[in-house]
């Protein structure tokens, strides 16, 4: 039996879009992107803390007898 | 409290020789280049001093410490000691490398926020932190050399000297391997 062919949305323009943000982030200046990056951490802290007691409440590996 | 502070901080400690030449190394040196990824930490790579040497030859960075903890920064998180908010790690040169990357370290004005002013810094050249994270070699560092290729950030002739210079072929040759990339060096395959 043939499997129904399956029609995917273009995404192509989203990818370039991306792309070219990422490539205006890297063009901006040194000083720009640790100020950006001083806000990304104060934004990603909560996750951080959330990584961090999941990794406090994992049971510690024992090796061997 | 930012990158600024943590800065004037380090450059306190060059112009009162607690440390002597220093350049930022590491991730956040790669923001001078290409689009930057999270980190926890500041690499702050300095000059060996031998006053920091014990008589069984290891190197300690205790006057360093000793130094920043008066100033009331003894606060250690598992990516280094927080000055102003960021995590410093300090390391010394440690090879042949190192040395030439802290030598040639280019001078820069860092302005973060317009109202700090800017605040004088050193940070590695393109080659020399594409050239570590190829010594490092770990999957994040080779992922930081293709950003570096991709974005065409790094001079490939002076890459291909320190790969040259520093006995990285085989290193490199595996990475572009590893990586699907065709040899801008143009090194000859030994493997």
């Amino acid at each position: 039996m043939k499997r129904p062919k399956t029609t995917y949305p273009d995404i192509s323009d989203i990818l370039q879009r991306k792309a070219e943000g990422r490539r205006d982030i890297a063009r901006r200046t040194f000083g720009e992107k640790i100020a950006m990056m001083e806000a990304l951490r104060e934004r990603l802290a909560p996750f951080k803390r959330l990584r961090e007691q999941r990794r406090a409440a994992k049971p510690v590996r024992r090796s061997g007898p | 409290m930012g990158m600024k502070q943590t800065l004037d901080v380090i450059n306190r400690m060059e112009a009162d020789s607690v440390i002597g030449r220093y350049a930022i190394a590491g991730a956040v040196a790669a923001y001078n280049y290409v689009e930057p990824t999270v980190t926890e930490d500041v690499d702050i790579l300095i000059a060996f001093d031998p006053g920091h040497r014990l008589q069984t030859g290891l190197i300690t960075l205790g006057p360093i410490l000793s130094y920043l903890k008066d100033k009331g920064y003894s606060d250690f998180r598992k990516e280094g000691l927080l000055i102003e908010g960021w995590a410093v790690q300090f390391i010394p040169v440690a090879n042949d490398l190192d040395a030439e990357a802290l030598a040639a370290a280019d001078e820069v004005d860092l302005e973060i926020h317009p109202n700090e002013g800017s605040v004088r810094t050193r940070v590695l050249r393109p080659q020399h932190i594409v050239a570590t994270a190829l010594r490092v070699g770990r999957p994040r560092d080779h992922l930081r050399i293709v950003q570096f290729l991709e974005e065409e950030a790094v001079d490939i002739e002076a890459l291909c000297g320190v790969i040259h210079r520093f006995w990285l072929r085989d290193a490199w040759l595996t990475f572009l391997r590893r990586a699907g990339i065709a040899d801008p060096c143009k090194i000859k395959s030994v493997l």
